[in-house]
């Protein structure tokens, strides 16, 4: 074996340990002789997760190992052709990966190791620069608010300088609520440093002297990563800025999507409901216990070492007039390889959808930015650059990274349906318009798929819809109807066939769809019928829709495919 | 019969370390009972009902008993286009119990979250916070039945 | 700091830095709404009712919060401004989950206060009873008599008590008139100098007189009849309202000073012209007295029931033995022709109805009554012909069976063929219906024959009013003193110079729904001793007895049964309906309750406290409570619970406010709804 196996890295985010990761560990551990084994975070290619990278002398080699029979692992050990991963020519052409440069290629919880690859040295040079130097850079950086707002960074950086106070705090935004989105979590998990020396840069380009990281808890791998680090950071010092050791907390998130508001953090972090409050006065002028606060998200944060190690003028250079830089985004819904990918801002939905994400031209739909909080894009638009302000025109938003694919097969009533589900029960509560009126929008959108729509609703929909965001305090509320207001604008057709056909022609509510077997290709397994819930499966095969609750438990264990569903009105009723 | 609630005394008590202090609470005691509460505003010196106020807000503390199993379906934007209302129905079905519910034995409960971040497995569940990906009927029908022989 | 400038409504204001643009503009004297603002405590920003807009931005800004730069521009009334504010209210009715009025006072045509005059009446005091129930209905003693009990039928106790056990509101009205109506007087306004000629002395023209004196209008009533009362003397038998009580009932209109002309006929005895020149104003409330045609052969030999019953009454409710005898109709007129001649002697009396008794539209009590007098009851049977025979009349019958649905939603009858069949009677009534005779040619008429009058001010021309049965067609007497007092305030309002179509009251009105609808639990119990006892018995005669005489049928109550009876309601509406600002604004902004329809708060309420109730279902959740304990009182008793559409204020563990709390008043004081009031009602 001239070839010699140096370590073996084993992606071990919580993508990784949920695709079976940690099983796979143990046996590598069992099977490889010494050969160094080592946990790291997530290179961001989740659809072949688990994922290992074997280092040789002659270079590494990447394996998706799928399952942990014998002579799949034996292949490994012998760096065998088989189940190699690599990575499309054309994603690699269309990415451009800077920020998670080091995701999933370090460990997470060695400080050396971060080191070693040029950590912590953007944080050296910062301070061997004035603070009002660092913010300057940070400006000609371009860089903006990655948590969705995509308020120039280095401005809030310059404004929170300028404030005198007893104590300035720093806060980073780890509440990463959007259902569909985990580049924060991926960022945390596999590269805490690179985000805790972007803070510290922050704190002393602001002489900020309190860090808090208000991170969710349901991110547990990323909460106990970023305690190793932190307490690696003291041990080294690197917590001392101008001779102060700065304190750096962490703040677990009990479970809200309103906390990603400025005010609603604030409030959580000081041990309260997580309400928000009119603006001004805004945390930079009252914050945290009424000292100056700012806040900035993960991305943001990590975005920072990069341009200070770089300078914000090479920075600058990706990207396009209005957004600068490159975006992480967590690609998945109805796509070949979901993942975290990081492409320069500038780059077209159609590259990253098709080319990255390998979605099938024909079967895609639309494509949703921006979580709950943002559009569904068609696919004729596809050629629109991903940028602050092309999104936004489009009535999306860039939103904190979450791209949800949605295939042809999707309905786009039940997808707005679901994020208004989302997003009232998330509502605080404070503001009329946000409290009631996203539970009345969502009833109303419960009506329409249920197949009890009236014409008038849709412009209840539009009407309400446009209230909510002029009468909401925070984002969420301003943004919430979002998804309601853009599928409206592009898909309206499915409204109307919901309500004037009574019918859902993607399939997808049950309400509007019946199911039927295909006779003809039925081999009479009876699987269908012992696996119904609600008996609806007659002894000749026939579903009776009168019955039958539409929960694709048939079509599941059909082992020819031959169970379908179908328009309503065409499946058979008893009654 | 009083709990005892000394897992409090490792936390500072300002009371900017509420949330905290439930969290602390729940992990050890695994929900947030009504003396839990009462304990907490005493060692934070706030009202009681202030203490319930923020409890409530937050959709992370539980109010009763889970059970030994908690089973929680992803319902974020890609596991929910990959179909885990259909899911939440069939482990529904299977154990007879509806989200947010506990079954009879205080064995499995039932609940949904926003999202496990793990999206590029949809659809997923975690059962004690173990996430299982790719999930089809028979894969998760497949997990409860192993859970149950626990 | 320098003053700033602010533009508001176009306004140029000058404001203290710092201040709020509600601030600046209501020291300014521009009115904008609010409900979660409050000066004592911090800033909520809630309700987003005080929406103004930031002309500059284009944004809507809660004005209790935001502070306007120099040279701000902001605008508070625009039709834009006034939607969104709509919109706001109409989000917070939807899920508001209260009754402002009473379901009975909804129910009632003249919109009396029932629950504050059956709850004077439990306390004993009848005369403050009569006084509340006088502000609406201004014949009580009648009324209190004949009336079919809209209220009652609505009244939440038939769900705790069964149906049909509703309070017994209407016998309140009687007891209270006949223990207090000759001593009680009302405060009587200066006359004014302007008078009205009312043409009509029944249910309606009485009430026009009562109301336009009541606002210090003097009157002259024309009664074409012998003696005043309309309907309540010639038409409504004596043993339903002895004409010795109605006569009692009509002499304080004589002590209010309202004069009555009898034998005065509309284009007989005096004109229209002649009126409308001598006085300021004419009312026409000559009511429904043509009969109308069964459209059978042989009609004319039938005797209409209306005129038949107008014959005995003036005739002082004596006559002969109409011997057999045959009804045909199911209203309350034909039951008043049946147990009429039943009591004249009759043995053998008959009512022929072509629907079934359930589309009888009649009161059911009087169907009972008739059946316990020995009524013979022919249901789906229509008469097709009527001649004269040897022994008596012969009329011709036709079974009939019910078809679809017609425009009234009742089933149609449809003729059985072949079903014919003759029955001989000595006497035929016809009492099928009534119509309006327009009295003057000038008077337009609408397309059921009645008399055309606008639908919200009652005003048919000129300074010509109409009110009652020539407008409505034949209804009640409780329906003919609410359309007299619609007229009487639009009569004050044009004599006022003011549009009469303006100064009609359109409150709106949240309900928790019909009781029909609704479960045991969804009903809140101010107190928690409301009466469980059955509804109190009437005091009836024995029908053998009232068979043979016109007395009575029924007597009035005791005080005592009364007083119990009243600690059965259970007091639905809401405590501070006369203060809620939701309400207030709701009906400046044009709000409804019914404009956004969705799942009403289920949050439950809260009556165990002694002297509070908390009734979260009403909570709109703008927190000034929570934060006027714990900021003002400095007590925290209360705290928000939940989020969004669930979130509700509570006391700890959802218990009543502790020992505690010093019940200072401050929350109740400052809830801008109702959601904590007293429990003790004004």
């Amino acid at each position: 074996m001239s070839n010699r196996i140096k370590k073996i890295k084993v992606g071990m985010a919580s993508c990784g340990i949920a695709a079976g990761a940690d099983e796979l560990y143990k046996i590598l551990e069992a099977n490889g002789n010494g050969i160094p084994l080592e946990e790291v975070g997530c290179i961001g290619h989740c659809y072949a997760e688990p994922l290992i990278e074997v280092e040789t002398d002659a270079g590494s080699i990447f394996y998706s190992v799928t399952d942990t029979k014998q002579a799949t692992i034996d292949n490994i050990f012998n760096l065998g052709e088989a189940s190699r991963f690599g990575i499309s020519e054309i994603r690699a052409a269309k990415e451009n990966v800077k920020i998670t440069r080091l995701c999933g290629r370090i460990s997470p919880t060695d400080i050396d190791e971060y080191i070693a690859n040029g950590g912590y040295e953007a944080l050296q040079k910062a301070q061997a620069m004035s603070s009002a130097e660092v913010i300057d850079e940070v400006k000609i950086s371009g860089l903006r608010g990655r948590g969705g707002g995509g308020f120039p960074t280095g401005m809030k950086w310059g404004f929170m300088a300028s404030k005198e106070a007893d104590e300035k705090i720093i806060i980073c935004n780890a509440d990463e609520g959007d259902p569909g989105a985990f580049m924060d979590r991926s960022v945390m998990e596999s590269v805490p440093h690179q985000l805790i020396e972007g803070m510290l840069i922050a704190a002393y380009a602001t002489g900020s002297n309190k860090l808090f990281i208000y991170c969710r808890a349901e991110y547990p791998l990323a909460i106990k990563n970023l305690k190793i680090a932190i307490d690696q950071a003291y041990e080294r010092k690197l917590n001392v800025i101008n001779g102060k050791p700065l304190e750096i907390i962490i703040k677990e998130g009990a479970g809200a999507f309103v906390c990603g508001e400025e005010t609603a953090l604030i409030a959580s972090l000081e041990g309260k409901r997580g309400m928000p409050r009119f603006r001004p006065p805004f945390p930079t002028d009252k914050g945290w216990n009424d000292f100056p606060s700012m806040i900035n998200n993960v991305e943001t944060f990590a975005n920072v070492p990069v341009i200070l190690a770089e300078g914000g003028a090479e920075y600058a250079k990706i990207g396009t007039e209005g957004s600068k830089g490159t975006k992480l985004f967590a690609l998945a819904g109805d796509l070949e390889n979901p993942g975290l990918i990081e492409v320069p801002m500038g780059i077209t939905l159609a590259e990253i959808v098709f080319d990255i994400g390998g979605a099938d031209r024909d079967s895609v739909k639309a494509v949703q930015t921006g979580g709950p909080s943002g559009g569904c894009i068609p696919v004729e638009l596809f050629d629109t650059p991903v940028d602050y302000d092309s999104l936004k025109s489009l009535g999306a938003i860039m939103g904190s990274g979450g791209m949800i694919v949605i295939g042809q097969n999707r309905c786009m009533v039940e997808t707005a349906r679901y994020f208004l589900d989302f997003t009232h029960r998330e509502s605080c509560g404070k503001c009329t318009f946000c409290r009631v009126g996203t539970k009345r929008m969502f009833e109303t959108l419960e009506r329409i798929t249920a197949g009890a729509g009236e014409i008038a609703d849709i412009n209840f929909l539009e009407d309400m819809g446009t209230k909510v965001r002029s009468g909401s305090l925070c984002g969420l509320g301003q943004t919430a109807p979002n998804p309601v207001l853009a599928t409206l604008c592009y898909f309206k057709d499915e409204y109307l066939s919901h309500i004037e056909n009574r019918q859902c022609e993607a399939l997808e509510c049950p309400a509007l769809v019946d199911v039927e077997i295909k006779q003809d290709k039925c081999i009479k397994c009876k699987l269908c019928i012992k696996n119904c819930p609600v008996n609806a499966v007659s002894d000749d095969f026939v579903i009776d829709n009168t019955l039958c609750t539409r929960c694709n438990s048939c079509i599941e264990v059909c082992p020819k495919d031959t169970i379908f569903r179908c328009k309503k009105g065409d499946g058979y009723y008893s009654g | 019969m009083s709990t005892d609630y000394s897992c409090l005394e490792q936390i500072d008590k300002n009371p900017g370390n509420l949330i905290k202090g439930l969290q602390t609470i729940q992990a050890e005691h695994s929900y947030i009972a009504d003396e839990a509460i009462v304990a907490t505003a005493n060692y934070f010196s706030m009202a009681v009902v202030e203490v319930e106020g923020v409890v409530s807000f937050y959709a992370q503390f539980k109010r009763t008993q889970p059970g030994k199993f908690q089973i929680c379906v992803c319902d974020g934007t890609a596991c929910h286009i990959k179909g885990s209302t259909l899911m939440l129905d069939w482990i529904s079905t299977e154990l007879k119990i509806a989200d947010g519910e506990t079954d009879a034995d205080g064995f499995f409960s039932l609940e949904t979250a926003a999202c496990l971040g793990c999206c590029s497995l949809a659809p997923v569940m975690s059962v004690n916070g173990k996430v299982f990906g790719n999930l089809d009927r028979k894969a998760t029908l497949k997990i409860l039945k192993e859970y149950r022989k626990k | 700091m320098a003053n700033i400038t602010v533009t508001i409504d176009g306004k140029q204001l000058s404001a203290a830095p710092g201040e709020t643009i509600l601030k600046i503009a209501r020291d300014a004297g521009i009115q904008i709404p609010t409900l979660c603002h409050n000066e004592k405590i911090s800033r909520t920003t809630s309700c987003f009712v005080c929406v103004v807009k930031d002309i500059k931005s284009g944004r809507f800004l809660p004005s209790c919060s935001a502070c306007p730069a120099d040279g701000g521009e902001y605008e508070s009334s625009s039709a834009e401004v006034s939607d969104m504010r709509r919109s706001a209210l109409d989000l917070l009715l939807s899920e508001h989950n209260g009754d402002c009025e009473a379901p009975c006072t909804i129910a009632c045509p003249a919109h009396a206060d029932v629950e504050a005059y059956v709850r004077a009446g439990r306390d004993g005091d009848f005369l403050k009873s009569l006084q509340i129930i006088k502000t609406r209905i201004p014949l009580p003693m009648s009324i209190g008599r004949v009336c079919p009990r809209f209220c009652e039928v609505d009244c939440r106790k038939n769900i705790t008590a069964g149906e049909g056990g509703a309070v017994c509101i209407n016998d309140f009205k009687r007891l209270a008139a006949d223990l207090h109506y000759e001593e009680y007087m009302e405060e009587l306004p200066e006359l004014n100098g302007k008078k009205v000629a009312i043409i009509g002395a029944g249910p309606a023209g009485l009430g026009t007189a009562y109301y336009l004196r009541m606002q210090g209008f003097a009157s002259v009533i024309y009664e074409k009849m012998p003696k005043p009362g309309g309907m309540l003397r010639y038409g409504i038998p004596e043993y339903r309202l002895p004409k010795d009580i109605l006569d009692k009932e009509l002499n304080h209109f004589n002590k209010l000073g309202i004069e009555i002309l009898c034998n005065q006929e509309l284009g007989k005895d005096v004109t229209l012209d002649e009126l409308k020149k001598d006085f300021d104003a004419v009312a026409i409330t000559v009511g429904c007295w043509k009969p109308s045609s069964m459209r059978t052969e042989g009609e004319e030999l039938a005797a209409p029931g209306i005129e038949w019953l107008e014959k005995i009454a003036r005739n002082g409710w004596k006559g002969k033995n109409p011997g057999r005898t045959i009804v045909v109709g199911g209203g309350n007129t034909a039951m008043d022709c049946l147990r009429t001649s039943v009591r004249l002697g009759s043995d053998n009396v008959q009512c022929f109805y072509r629907r079934t008794e359930k589309e009888m539209p009649a009161e059911d009590i009087e169907i009972l009554e008739a059946k316990e007098e020995g009524v013979i009851f022919n249901f789906l049977t229509a008469p097709v012909s009527l001649r004269q025979g040897e022994n008596g009349l012969i009329l011709t019958c036709r079974k009939m069976e019910l078809g679809e649905p017609d425009a009234s939603g009742r089933r149609r009858p449809v003729p059985i063929e072949g079903s014919d069949y003759e029955v001989e009677a000595d006497t035929v009534i016809a009492a099928i219906g009534q119509k309006t005779a327009i009295p003057d040619a000038t008077i337009p008429a609408n397309r059921w024959g009645d008399v055309e009058a606008d639908k919200i001010s009652q005003q048919v021309n000129d300074n010509i009013f109409a009110a009652g049965d020539c407008i409505s067609g034949a209804a009640t007497v409780v329906e003919g003193v609410a359309g007299a007092f619609r007229v009487a305030n639009s009569i004050a309002a044009y004599l006022a110079d003011i549009d009469p179509t303006t100064v009609h009251a359109d409150p709106i009105n949240v309900s928790r729904g019909h009781w029909r609808n609704m479960a045991i639990d969804d009903l809140v119990f101010l107190r928690n001793d409301i009466s469980d006892e059955p509804r109190v018995e009437f005091d009836f005669l024995p029908p053998a007895e009232r068979k043979h005489t016109m007395d009575e049928v029924s007597r009035t109550l005791t005080k005592e049964n009364m007083m119990k009876e009243g600690e059965r309601c259970i007091e639905c509406s809401c405590t501070s309906r006369d203060e809620c600002k939701l309400k207030e604004h709701s009906e400046s902004y044009g709000a409804k309750p019914d404009a956004i329809k969705g799942e009403k708060i289920k949050a439950g309420y809260d009556n165990r406290h002694p002297s509070i109730i908390h009734d979260r279902m009403k909570c709109i959740k703008c927190g000034i409570c929570v934060k006027i304990c714990k900021e003002v009182v400095n007590e925290n008793l209360l705290s928000i619970k939940q989020r969004g559409f669930s979130a509700k204020v509570e006391a700890a563990f959802g218990q009543p406010l502790p020992d505690s709390c010093s019940e200072c008043g401050e929350c109740i004081e400052k809830c801008p709804v109702g959601a904590l009031d007293w429990k003790i009602k004004k």
